[in-house]
């Protein structure tokens, strides 16, 4: 893979990385400012609006975009995660004369019809009430909650069923204006025309477009207000989830607490795999949730158990937890994580979207093309009890959610509340 | 035509061990992993009724070791070298799959097929393991979607493997017994029964990999002496069922059809192409109509399940309660436009293009290139990459309304509503 930047004089980078092999083009699209950007009353602005771009710009109609880009046999989408806004266009790289263009119409000049806005939203607040027949997804908007309040990594990108309701075009139209004000970083990867960017430039179509490059700043902060949060639901399993905020992408010790993620909770060798599911036979579905954050990350254990173990199930997963901020890891666990994240990069290197995915995510966060090179080789520096001291400074004051029935709730709840995690030292 | 649809693909490399075993070899010189799938027919269909779960619960089994290889070494091992792997159960066939850098490439060929062959099955791992497999039932009965979806084939696939559960019944695995399953592994992972697909710079596996592989435990394992009792032909039976269910938020449209089985290789890239004009994509048939305009559903979807007695294609239409009859009304009305009128040349060409996009793209990632030429050689299907593109372009207009519309027309669905309780 060879990567340059573009040649354009807009305020954003634009990289290009190209690929040899298959002739496909994949485009990435990050945007500063996702649902944590949401305005207050407005939970779930920036997913609308996200829906809402691929409902028609510039001379085409939501048809007529439709029909162009899966005529193409291409793929189109653009959704609001917490810290960003994504468009991302997979196509054939022969179509690229005629799709690229489509992103920064896109970003310019959205049709934002008051019509396909409704179905938009509709289709939304659906979706949110389809997914509290998930337990976990219930146990999760709970930690959620409970970790980030009503801060801006407090709800679901999808919004808050009440204000969604509210939203109107006026909100939107207030919204994609600042697209790309906040930050916004563009990778192409694969195989890439010659003269990408006038075929890029022409979606403008003569109006300006003023982004910004993607600066390093904080994000939003975490909470961790609420300890214990329970969800009472007639399921056969109940759903536990122990998790506090850590620390941002890129920030110091946020390496370390990666390491500690692999250790965790990557591969069927991971510490947690091998003590709840293969020492216990609790689980089946066991590991952690560590999302790459401009601000305070949530990091998360998780597992479901039968009802009947919910306090064996609890008792064992704070145990785990508490072992983190007791003593360092092994050195060769500390090997095994070290190889395991070298084999998460390579893995994540596969295709050209993975490529690109993880290149505007990195220049997003406003750090540098070789962040991903220069953790790998600082994660050989690492020490155990590196990774300790991150566990203690970051991992002090987990919160605990749980989503089953009633017995199993108290059950799992005696064990916390007799457990040294609900009583951290302050 | 663009440029994605006519660049040259690798060809796969077939080769047959003494023993019958197939062996199949794809070089991906750019993939940065090498992709080890082992493939053998051992799905569920396999099952007798008193062995409901089996296939799968092996499945869990195989990886807590061999003869050579304690309970957890081999993930260790593995991941140590910064590999991974995973196996997956399905009703016709199961396959066990590892990642490895290429210059790893061979240990990990060693492991896995000890691993896969000369599972331990060790009582005491086997009690630990029947209580994950439970937890992974007890997940899935949590989700009650998964539930609808369950009693769809129970009722529209009857007595046919395909109604049954690939992760079995409880009662039944909970009397599983570790000589059961010895037998059940030494009836059904046979040679003739099994493929080995490698993807991605085979360069690494070096010159003598068939003479390894010749002295390996896949070439050293004995072929069966009976011939091989295949599942029965799968007939669905039309119809119509209604279901209560706790904890369900949205009401649910599943609907089942029959396709011809995935040895008629042509057929299924006509049923790919068929399911994509109707529901993928917003320009769609079925999403047009009962999202776009008529704003019935959340989303409504079709998918096309290959499976070797009879492939499965499954609608499911998400949507309020009280929106449900409308939503099959207009399913069926979408439905008979079709049979009354074939596809126009512009539709059927957009659903081309994304089914070939859709395949090239899936291309990319040697697992999947693995995954796709591991089945059809598991199956005796030995054509290459290009093949599927081919018969894509073969479907026109005339020869979708006339082989495949009438397959797909609601008498001959099973058709269930899940409503919330």
């Amino acid at each position: 893979m060879r990567a340059e930047p573009g040649s354009w004089d807009l305020g954003c980078p634009l990289w290009l990385l190209h690929r040899p092999g298959a002739p496909i083009l994949s485009a990435k699209l990050w945007m500063r400012g996702g649902s944590s950007g949401d305005p207050e009353g407005q939970r779930g602005a920036a997913q609308l609006l996200a829906g809402v771009l691929s409902r028609g710009c510039g001379p085409l109609s939501g048809d007529a975009l439709a029909d162009l880009v899966e005529g193409c046999g291409a793929g189109l989408r653009c959704e609001a995660a917490e810290d960003a806004t994504l468009i991302s266009l997979k196509c054939a790289s022969d179509d690229a004369a005629v799709l690229l263009p489509l992103l920064l119409q896109m970003v310019r000049s959205p049709w934002l019809v008051d019509d396909q806005i409704a179905l938009e939203r509709q289709l939304n607040l659906q979706t949110l009430q389809r997914q509290r027949e998930d337990p976990f997804q219930v146990a999760h908007d709970q930690l959620r909650e409970q970790l980030y309040g009503q801060g801006p990594y407090g709800h679901d990108p999808l919004g808050v069923e009440a204000e969604l309701r509210q939203l109107e075009r006026g909100a939107l139209q207030r919204q994609a204006e600042q697209l790309g004000q906040g930050g916004a970083v563009l990778v192409l990867a694969g195989a890439i025309p010659d003269g990408v960017e006038t075929l890029l430039l022409a979606g403008l179509e003569g109006q300006p477009w003023t982004p910004t490059a993607p600066e390093r700043r904080r994000g939003p902060q975490g909470l961790s207000a609420t300890a214990l949060a329970t969800s009472p639901d007639e399921t056969e399993q109940l759903v536990l989830m122990l998790g506090c905020t850590t620390t941002a992408l890129g920030a110091e010790q946020a390496l370390a607490l990666r390491l500690l993620h692999c250790h965790l909770g990557i591969g069927m060798s991971s510490r947690l795999f091998v003590a709840l599911r293969e020492e216990h036979g609790l689980a089946y579905d066991v590991g952690v949730h560590h999302p790459a954050r401009l601000g305070d990350a949530p990091f998360v254990m998780h597992l479901s158990s039968s009802a009947e173990r919910a306090a064996e199930a609890c008792r064992e997963l704070l145990n785990e937890w508490q072992r983190l901020l007791d003593q360092p890891i092994s050195a060769g666990d500390l090997e095994l994580a070290r190889a395991k994240f070298r084999g998460q990069e390579a893995l994540g290197r596969q295709t050209s979207s993975q490529l690109a995915d993880r290149q505007a995510l990195v220049l997003g966060h406003g750090l540098p093309m070789d962040f991903a090179d220069r953790s790998l080789e600082a994660a050989t520096q690492l020490t155990p009890d590196d990774l300790h001291r991150a566990a203690t400074s970051l991992l002090g004051r987990p919160c605990l959610s749980l989503c089953g029935p009633t017995d199993a709730l108290r059950a799992a709840e005696r064990e916390w509340q007799r457990h040294p995690l609900s009583r951290p030292e302050s | 035509m663009p440029a994605a649809a006519v660049q040259a693909l690798p060809e796969p490399q077939h080769e047959q061990l003494s023993n019958g075993a197939s062996v199949v070899r794809i070089d991906l010189p750019q993939a940065p992993v090498v992709c080890l799938d082992f493939w053998c027919r051992a799905g569920s269909a396999r099952e007798t009724e008193a062995e409901s779960g089996m296939a799968h619960f092996l499945e869990h089994m195989v990886f807590k070791g061999s003869e050579q290889l304690a309970a957890g070494e081999f993930d260790l091992r593995v991941e140590a070298l910064g590999g991974n792997s995973n196996a997956a159960t399905g009703f016709d066939d199961v396959h066990y799959h590892v990642l490895m850098p290429p210059e790893a490439s061979n240990d990990a060929l060693e492991l896995l097929l000890d691993l896969v062959l000369r599972p331990r099955l060790d009582a005491e791992d086997f009690d630990m393991e029947r209580q994950v497999v439970l937890e992974e039932l007890a997940q899935s009965e949590d989700q009650p979607e998964e539930v609808a979806f369950q009693e769809l084939l129970r009722q529209a696939c009857g007595t046919h493997a395909y109604g049954q559960p690939i992760l079995g019944r409880k009662p039944a695995l909970e009397a599983h017994r570790p000589e059961a399953m010895a037998q059940f592994h030494r009836r059904h992972y046979r040679p003739e029964r099994c493929c080995l697909a490698i993807a991605g710079p085979t360069a690494a596996l070096g010159s003598d990999l068939r003479q390894r592989l010749e002295r390996s435990c896949l070439g050293q394992l004995r072929p069966a002496d009976g011939p091989e009792i295949t599942p029965p032909a799968l007939h669905l039976s039309p119809g119509e069922a209604r279901l209560e269910l706790p904890r369900l938020e949205a009401a649910r449209l599943l609907m089942a059809w029959q396709l011809p089985g995935a040895a008629d290789q042509r057929s299924v890239l006509g049923g790919d192409l068929l399911t994509t004009l109707l529901a993928e994509g917003r320009r769609s048939r079925l999403v047009e109509r009962l999202r776009e305009e008529l704003r019935l559903v959340e989303s409504i979807d079709l998918d096309l399940n290959v499976l070797e007695s009879g492939c499965l294609v499954l609608l499911e239409a998400v949507c309020e309660a009280d929106q449900l009859a409308a939503v099959e009304r207009e399913v069926r009305r979408v439905l008979l436009e079709l049979q009354e009128r074939e596809p126009g040349e512009a539709e059927l060409e957009r659903a081309r293009r994304l089914v070939g996009n859709g395949y090239r793209f899936s291309l990319e990632v040697a697992g999947s290139v693995a995954a796709m030429v591991g089945n059809s050689a598991l199956w005796q299907r030995r054509h290459s990459l290009q093949a599927p593109l081919d018969w894509l372009e073969q479907w026109d207009r005339a020869a979708v309304q006339r082989e495949l519309v009438p397959l797909l027309a609601p008498d001959r669905a099973f058709s269930l509503q899940a409503v919330p309780a």
